[in-house]
């Protein structure tokens, strides 16, 4: 059996996720990093592929990758057949409702029609139907903040780390929709048919994560 | 948008098959057709649609919102067949309720379903399967594995796994709870995707004991050989899911006495079913393939919704996921390319060269010289044959030519059949 093959998401989780490994007895040549789109770790047990974070998902899924981190975000903004079996603990963030600061005062629920911008449609949808809105949900692919300042949309819904983009807009957070962590995806075939080397894997990581949190947390 | 737009085109989620493809497909339904004969299954033809009420009896909520729908002349909501299984056990229930049990019946057929995009999963898709109806013992789970494995391997598959489950034991373990239907579903989701968050979450919600919370949370990771019976029965609390182990651990002692132990791995985790699945339960996954080609399932609640109670199994087989795992087909080409170039004499040795098993096909558009080579090269015909004055037969083989009289032709036909 070849290396197990892990499709990380490029940027800012993928340098996180690899210090993870190394931590847990995986670690990669630095010269690999930013400039290799697939390269293994120095033990030669794991193969990392680099993919536009939306695409990890997909990869995993099909199998072409046997395991996989993405942020629940992602995740859950469409529909996967996949193993979820751990949370990593790394880039907490969260998706939030956000306007201009009029928009506090606001009874979005009596209101026949608001617009919001996103990169989130599914997600945002999802949670004006929950709470009973009725909600345009209009998908941009960035620069979400646009969208109220330019008239386009009322409100968006976007994913909040510091909240400095927010304030630099002018724009204030009025919700929280759901929190967001990097987590281990799985696919549902290579579980079964490497189970042992996988739940190993599976196993290190949770460890890991557990020793990593404060004690007090 | 005019119907026109759309005239040239195929929606999504469906395919065409021609050409070598439709070959491999054709040989591997042949070969699912004659190892289920082997083993005493008659063949079944159901229709494609019936009443929406018949086809969705105990389906789950996913199997119901998959399914197409459209209305009869006199407003009856009909639907295209997402399985095959639901269709048997009602002509097993209304028609063959006083027949000499087990009954032995196996299906080929294309089946719909409306599904998101994902891996491997087409709207109309080809199934091979069997059901076995009537009897319930071990032996008859242990039968539908060997059949499948059988078929696995009479299509020239070795590298494969079956996870052999039991929807029984998790059922059996909240058997003595008032735990609602939909708790069960959100629960089995849960188990179903590994995440011990979402278990954990469900499960404080649902006020259960210690062991039985115990054993839920360990359900995900039973999976292996022997080791996880020994685990499993620890865990058992109850009756019911104590004889839902016994019952596994039965059908797995069949399975090796068979010999096929090799390919049976124990997984109480994969607690994904169809809606209507009562027992045993088994999905097989390959090397290479990131999804399952084959799901099989004891049901036996499911006939008794057609009037008469009936114990069952049985299992469906992709056929287009197993093609994926095929290697790529030969180009398809006719072992001869006959130019009779209109003598009457070639006739006979055509009609000889078929009732050998040769394929022929004859040049019908007038092609000679290097036309006719060409055609012939790039439509992989094995040899071409030329005839002058309906006496003398020119064979082509690449650049090599050979003459023949009609008499040392047709000797030469019989040593074409063979190779």
């Amino acid at each position: 059996m070849g290396p197990l093959i892990i499709a990380l998401p490029k940027g800012r989780m993928q340098i996180d996720a690899l210090e993870l490994f190394a931590e847990i007895g995986y670690p990669t040549d630095e010269s690999d990093i930013g400039r290799k789109l697939v390269f293994d770790d120095e033990t030669g047990r794991l193969r990392f592929i680099l993919a536009k974070p939306s695409d990890v998902p997909t990869y995993v899924e099909y199998g072409a990758a046997d395991l996989g981190i993405v942020g629940q975000d992602t995740l859950h903004e469409s529909e996967w057949d996949l193993y979820e079996p751990l949370a990593l603990n790394f880039a907490h963030c969260h998706l939030a409702l956000a306007g201009p600061p009029e928009m506090r005062e606001a009874n979005l629920r009596l209101r026949s029609g608001v617009r919001v911008a996103s990169k989130y449609p599914n997600l945002a949808n999802q949670y004006f139907e929950s709470l009973g809105i009725s909600a345009e949900v209009i998908y941009l692919s960035g620069s979400v903040e646009l969208g109220p300042a330019t008239g386009l949309a009322d409100l968006l819904v976007d994913l909040v780390q510091t909240g400095r983009t927010l304030v630099e807009n002018g724009l204030v957070e009025l919700d929280t929709i759901m929190e967001s962590q990097a987590v281990l995806v799985v696919n549902r075939a290579s579980h079964k048919l490497r189970f042992e080397a996988i739940q190993e894997i599976i196993n290190q990581l949770a460890l890991r994560v557990e020793e990593r949190r404060p004690k007090n947390d | 948008m005019g119907d026109s737009n759309l005239r040239a085109r195929l929606p999504h989620g469906l395919s065409d098959v021609f050409f070598e493809q439709a070959a491999l497909k054709e040989k591997l339904e042949a070969a699912a057709g004659h190892v289920f004969a082997q083993w005493g299954y008659g063949r079944i033809y159901v229709p494609t649609f019936e009443y929406y009420d018949s086809l969705t009896t105990e389906a789950s909520a996913r199997t119901r919102s998959e399914m197409y729908r459209f209305f009869d002349r006199d407003g009856h909501v009909m639907a295209l067949r997402p399985d095959m299984t639901v269709a048997t056990a009602r002509v097993a229930g209304t028609k063959l309720y006083d027949q000499p049990l087990p009954l032995r019946f196996y299906y080929i057929g294309n089946v719909f379903r409306h599904v998101a995009p994902q891996a491997g999963r087409q709207h109309e898709f080809t199934q091979a399967g069997i059901e076995l109806l009537g009897v319930s013992t071990p032996e008859a789970d242990a039968e539908v594995v060997s059949v499948t494995v059988a078929t696995l391997v009479a299509m020239g598959l070795t590298d494969f796994q079956i996870n052999l489950g039991q929807v029984a034991f998790l059922k059996g373990l909240l058997d003595n709870t008032s735990i609602s239907t939909e708790d069960i579903v959100s629960l089995e989701d849960a188990i179903e995707r590994k995440n011990p968050v979402e278990i954990n979450q469900t499960i404080s919600r649902l006020g259960l004991d210690q062991s039985t919370e115990n054993a839920i949370r360990a359900i995900p990771s039973l999976c292996g050989r022997d080791g996880v019976l020994d685990s499993a029965r620890k865990l058992a609390t109850t009756r019911a899911s104590q004889e839902a182990i016994e019952r596994l651990v039965q059908v797995y002692k069949l399975l090796q006495d068979a010999g096929m132990g090799d390919h049976v791995i124990l997984d109480l985790g994969e607690a994904r079913s169809m809606g209507y699945y009562t027992g045993t339960t088994y999905h097989v996954y390959a090397a290479g393939l990131g999804f399952p080609i084959c799901s099989g399932g004891r049901y036996d609640n499911l006939v008794a919704h057609y009037g008469k109670i009936m114990p069952a199994m049985g299992f469906a087989l992709g056929i287009e996921r197993v093609m994926l795992l095929m290697d790529e087909p030969e180009p398809l080409g006719p072992d001869v390319l006959f130019a009779t170039g209109g003598y009457a004499e070639c006739y006979p040795l055509i009609t000889a060269m078929r009732q050998s098993g040769l394929i022929v096909e004859q040049e019908i558009s007038g092609r000679t010289g290097q036309e006719l080579t060409n055609y012939a090269c790039q439509s992989h015909a094995r040899r071409w044959i030329t005839c002058q004055a309906g006496s003398k037969f020119i064979v082509h083989i690449g650049d090599d030519t050979k003459t023949y009289s009609p008499t040392e032709l047709a000797e030469e036909i019989a040593i074409w059949a063979r190779s």
